[in-house]
């Protein structure tokens, strides 16, 4: 009991938010209901986006009734590798990605190969809401196939690893990329098993990192190091995960993206109620800066100034940047 | 934000005083007992009239019952008679029953019977009466008797109070040759009681006589004398040998003045015994008669004035608030996760059902033949609501099959599943199979048991009695968990598995 209260006491202490804190406090709080659907269906984000003028991968199509199935073909076109997703899909399921094409029939990422037919039968499975939350009609997307940049390799097993910003009011306040291992199964979700490592807001260089809820310093399938590794286009990412509060209208978000290889950092989804284990990745509470934007915010406000993104940006970097790394 | 807090706490203490007071209100001010075990006693009274009809001449029989204007209040008052008609009257704060018959023969037998309690009568009116009376006349020897009686007690009073016990006092020393005069060798209490009013009544001081019941099970009694006199704010008891003053809180008062029990017009020899019992009863079902016999409705506008059977349901519904608080406090304080929300209530209440063990095992039970199910149809690719139907229809399928078996094998407990809510067993089986998709197998595992523990936990605080009854009789306590539940909304402390689950931050 003592030891308990000990350890809340050391938690406060270090600004480590909790589930309560951030729901009452962050997600209820700057998160309006109605505005949900934006980041919840893909297409319609990816529409936003496009608007907004923010790099999302390329969309070849949307497809949502079974009549529509039969326009996959045209959808294509002769293109030789794309995904195919479900826009309202959760934790990864129901995505196929087709990496080559090879004699009348695709190859999927892991190898495997399947048939057109598969794919439609796939397609049909997402419209039917087999992988939506809550089992509602969905329409399936076809987009283009992020290829990622060959500097994630030595720390990453399969898969796609991505990058995570909270971003609260339009300031970045913590940074994480996500590393798939092989007990996540390709999957970049942390309770699936993923490593997040943390990131220096300014710098884009890698922190230490967390896996199932504790700290490491090495990649547990290839054994590399994850920290010092230095992340190409940091600013490209901050300023695209600072313009998304403009994009969706919500205040607390987590903001995921990816490095393509030749067209850069992209974003992938947003996400309402991002994830507490940022902070054991970056070892460092989000309370404390958050409090920092917020204190920002309002002194801001009795001036009568809107900031920009990229001024926004660089306000985060100054206040939560250029971390000590800690020595191992 | 700020505003936003203040409205919010308004509104907490706003509930929570709210809820306290009327709570206070009802158990403080109307009594209303707090717990269901609470009982009171009912006093059943007998009073047996025996007398012997003079043949051809009609038979009139009057007889005091108790006028019930004082702490006590009748439940049920019936008066016993073959052939007889019946009246009763009040005259000077006495209540009179008169049986009367054209014709009797032989040994008549009347019953009177009183069922009353103490609890739960109106306010005491205020109490009045004389405060002076006339001498009574006195000549030759007894006036000198009642004069030196009386100087010694004027010396040693000081005032009406302390007057008549001095009064009592010197007329039971039976060694006064005054007083020995005066009793003229009669030493019954009536006697005294006749000497006493003489001698108060030359000091002007009122006496009136009462007789009295004590309550007291199973003994035979007759009515006892006692006597007493207005000091002009309250009545004075005495008893007229012992002195004792006040009057028991076990004497019921019969009657009050001069006149005997009984008065028989056509008969004789006209005897009453009182025989006595008494029974506890449950309070509030006390209260609930209390309520039906008397101008006190206090019972009219709470849960208990529905009828019986909404009651029963109302029983089970009230306390369904508790099982979500042990819900919200599980999850939001503990960090249990659990099926949905709401679940585990749902499965809490399908527990009353069939009892907790075997609840238990019956989920379990079905819900793992379910999963197994659910994970084939998941190969089959079906819709949602085709996939769930299916699943319900197996869940019904096994519980029709569970409840053959066990009628076959002689456990009717088994029967009681046929109740078991299969809609919710379907939902958790569908929610769970989910779960195990996206988050794996030991999620589903700590979810499932999660769900289990909480529900286990909410039913066992639904089923418990006292709490049932608190909460069904004072419904305002819900008022209070608002209040608490309210202020959980803002709560952002750690749930305690964060303060494992953070753990890594304290290894430095």
């Amino acid at each position: 009991m003592f030891g308990l209260i000990k350890t809340w006491k050391a938690l406060e202490a270090k600004g480590i938010m909790g589930i309560n804190r951030r729901n009452a406090d962050y997600v209820l709080k700057y998160n309006k209901r109605h505005l949900y659907p934006i980041v919840d269906d893909k297409i319609i984000t990816k529409q936003r986006a496009i608007e907004a003028g923010i790099h999302v991968p390329e969309m070849y199509g949307v497809i949502s009734t079974e009549k529509e199935i039969d326009k996959l073909d045209s959808i294509i076109g002769g293109r030789t590798d794309f995904v195919v997703k479900p826009a309202q899909g959760a934790g990864g399921d129901g995505i196929l990605v087709i990496a080559d094409r090879f004699e009348e029939r695709y190859k999927t990422v892991s190898g495997k190969i399947i048939s057109h037919e598969e794919i439609e039968q796939q397609i049909s499975s997402i419209l039917s809401g087999l992988y939506s939350l809550g089992g509602h009609r969905d329409r399936a997307l076809i987009e283009y196939r992020v290829i990622p940049d060959p500097i994630f390799k030595s720390i990453s097993y399969e898969g796609v690893p991505d990058i995570r910003i909270i971003v609260l009011m339009g300031y970045p306040v913590m940074a994480m990329l996500r590393l798939p291992t092989r007990q996540s199964g390709g999957k970049a979700n942390l309770h699936q098993g993923a490593i997040g490592v943390g990131v220096d807001l300014a710098t884009g260089v890698t922190l230490r990192g967390t896996w199932l809820n504790n700290k490491i310093s090495k990649h547990p399938d290839t054994a590399n190091a994850v920290d010092g590794v230095q992340l190409p286009n940091w600013d490209g990412f901050m300023k695209l995960a600072a313009g998304c509060y403009e994009l969706c209208g919500l205040g607390y978000i987590g903001v995921d993206m990816v490095l393509d290889q030749e067209k850069g950092p992209l974003i992938l989804e947003l996400n309402a109620r991002p994830g507490l284990n940022i902070q054991i990745a970056n070892d460092c509470g989000l309370t404390k800066r958050t409090h920092a934007v917020e204190a920002h915010l309002a002194e801001l406000k009795k001036k009568g100034i809107q900031e920009s993104p990229e001024e926004r940006m660089r306000f985060a970097q100054q206040c939560f940047g250029h971390v000590p790394i800690a020595q191992l | 934000m700020r505003s936003l807090n203040l409205h919010l706490k308004i509104l907490i203490v706003l509930l929570v005083s709210l809820g306290v007071l009327i709570t206070g209100y009802q158990i403080f001010i109307l009594g209303i007992p707090v717990t269901e075990d609470e009982t009171d006693d009912l006093w059943n009274i007998d009073a047996k009239v025996e007398f012997l009809a003079t043949p051809r001449e009609p038979v009139k029989l009057q007889m005091f019952v108790p006028p019930l204007n004082q702490d006590y209040v009748s439940l049920n008052e019936s008066f016993i008679s073959n052939n007889y008609g019946v009246s009763v009257n009040r005259t000077d704060g006495n209540r009179k029953v008169t049986w009367s018959s054209r014709r009797a023969n032989g040994k008549q037998t009347l019953y009177y019977r009183l069922v009353l309690t103490k609890r739960y009568s109106d306010e005491q009116t205020k109490a009045r009466g004389p405060i002076f009376r006339e001498r009574i006349p006195l000549e030759g020897p007894e006036k000198i008797a009642a004069d030196a009686l009386l100087a010694p007690i004027r010396q040693h009073s000081a005032d009406v109070e302390t007057f008549i016990s001095e009064t009592i006092k010197r007329v039971n020393n039976r060694n006064d040759d005054n007083v020995k005069l005066l009793l003229g060798g009669d030493n019954s209490p009536v006697n005294k009681a006749r000497v006493i009013e003489l001698l108060l009544s030359i000091a002007h001081v009122p006496m009136e006589r009462l007789h009295t019941i004590r309550l007291i099970a199973e003994t035979q009694q007759s009515p006892e004398l006692w006597l007493r006199s207005f000091n002009g704010e309250q009545w004075l008891y005495f008893h007229p040998e012992s002195g004792q003053q006040g009057l028991p809180a076990d004497r019921l008062v019969w009657w009050t003045g001069d006149e005997p029990l009984v008065n028989l017009e056509g008969g004789r020899q006209a005897q009453v015994s009182f025989s006595l019992n008494n029974s506890e009863m449950n309070a509030i079902r006390l209260a609930k008669l209390t309520d039906e016999n008397t101008d006190a409705d206090f019972l009219e506008y709470s849960l208990y004035g529905l009828p019986l059977s909404t009651q029963q349901t109302f029983q089970v519904m009230i306390v369904i608030p508790i099982g979500v608080l042990v819900i919200l406090i599980l999850r939001n304080l503990g960090g249990l996760q659990t099926l949905g929300t709401f679940t585990p209530v749902l499965i809490a209440l399908a527990f009353r059902e069939t009892q907790l063990g075997f609840g238990i095992f019956l989920f379990t039970v079905i819900t793992a033949l379910g999963l197994s199910l659910r994970s084939y149809l998941e190969h089959l690719k079906l819709q949602m609501l085709p996939r769930l139907s299916v699943v319900l229809t197996f869940v019904v399928v096994l519980i029709a099959a569970i409840s053959l078996f066990s009628h076959k094998l002689g456990l009717e407990r088994g029967l009681s599943v046929a109740l078991f809510p299969m809609v919710i067993l379907t939902m958790t089986i569908e929610r769970l199979s989910i779960t195990w998709e996206e988050r794996g197998g030991t999620h589903a595992f700590k979810v499932a048991l999660g769900t289990l523990f909480a529900a286990t936990l909410a039913h066992l605080l639904m089923s418990v009695p006292e709490l049932v009854y608190f909460i069904f009789t004072f419904p305002a306590v819900l008022m209070i968990l608002v209040g608490f539940m309210l202020a959980m909304g803002r709560y952002r402390g750690y749930r305690l598995t964060e303060l494992f689950r953070f753990k890594a931050f304290l290894k430095d």
